[in-house]
């Protein structure tokens, strides 16, 4: 159950940086950029299957809860493993590890409810799905116009 | 006290974040790591616990030890970012085929900070040919 990304409603606003920030003690565990100045993505923890952060802490501070990665702050040691062992680049460390919790605690992640633009999702077919209400709009309208 | 089997350090992070007093630092500087150990006289054993390698173990006569590594550079933007033996961890702990991204490139080579630019080139990419 990772935060899924529709790109192309992303508006580059950082909101959903900001309010992670605000949620995690002044760290955000997503990043935002733009990219040749026409899209923007936010990134952050996939929360893999198989995940490979998992494999390389060695003092289970990382592991597979679900869905979810968890991270246990009171095991890590702050090695640096982790960072280096995950694909995306998506968990940092300073002096310990961090990254996405998906918010446990709350009802749903903090950047999925702040996200002006709907851009972020738990539903992976919300992308699709809101591409075939437009689709099913523009025909009614388009049948509507003939009438 | 402790003692240090320099060959079983990977020049991690774990001891010198941990260490209570500061008796372990570590030190970056250009592509070197430099990780010190000062002769100490405290009856813990968080850095013994800590390490990742095993490298370390109480001992009843300690001295100052100092051990460098060469950071390696990543193959995208060429800033140096861990050790070799770091990298050797990963590649140990992590099965091969989970070592590639969609394209079949190996990641471990690159730095964290340029696998999410890459993260988001691929994500984007979709989007930004579109608006062209």
């Amino acid at each position: 159950m990772p935060v899924y990304v529709d790109v192309s409603r992303c508006i580059g606003c950082r909101s959903c940086e900001v309010a992670c920030k605000r949620v995690h003690s002044g760290r955000s565990y997503m990043e935002v950029k733009v990219i040749d100045s026409r899209a923007s993505v936010p990134v952050t923890c996939h929360h893999c299957e198989v995940a490979t952060c998992t494999m390389a802490c060695f003092s289970q501070a990382l592991s597979k809860d679900g869905e979810r990665t968890a991270f246990d702050i009171h095991k890590c040691t702050g090695c640096g493993l982790c960072a280096l062992a995950c694909p995306f680049g998506v968990v940092w460390t300073d002096k310990w590890a961090h990254k996405c919790d998906l918010c446990k605690g709350l009802e749903s992640p903090i950047c999925v409810i702040t996200c002006p633009a709907q851009a972020l999702s738990l539903d992976p077919d919300a992308a699709p799905k809101r591409a075939r209400t437009r689709a099913a709009a523009a025909v009614a309208l388009a049948q509507g116009d003939k009438r | 006290m402790i003692s240090l089997d320099t060959t079983k350090c990977i020049g991690c992070c774990s001891c010198s974040n941990v260490c209570p007093n500061k008796n372990i630092t570590k030190e970056d500087l250009g592509d070197k790591r430099t990780i010190r150990y000062k002769k100490c006289s405290e009856f813990c054993d968080i850095c013994v616990e800590s390490c990742p390698g095993k490298a370390l173990i109480l001992a009843a006569q300690g001295e100052d030890v100092e051990i460098a590594f060469d950071l390696v550079r990543c193959t995208v933007c060429g800033e140096p970012f861990a050790t070799g033996k770091m990298l050797d961890r990963i590649r140990s702990s992590v099965p091969e085929d989970l070592r590639v991204d969609s394209s079949g490139q190996s990641w471990v080579e690159i730095c964290p900070m340029c696998r999410r630019g890459l993260e988001r080139e691929r994500a984007a990419r979709p989007v930004i040919n579109s608006r062209a």
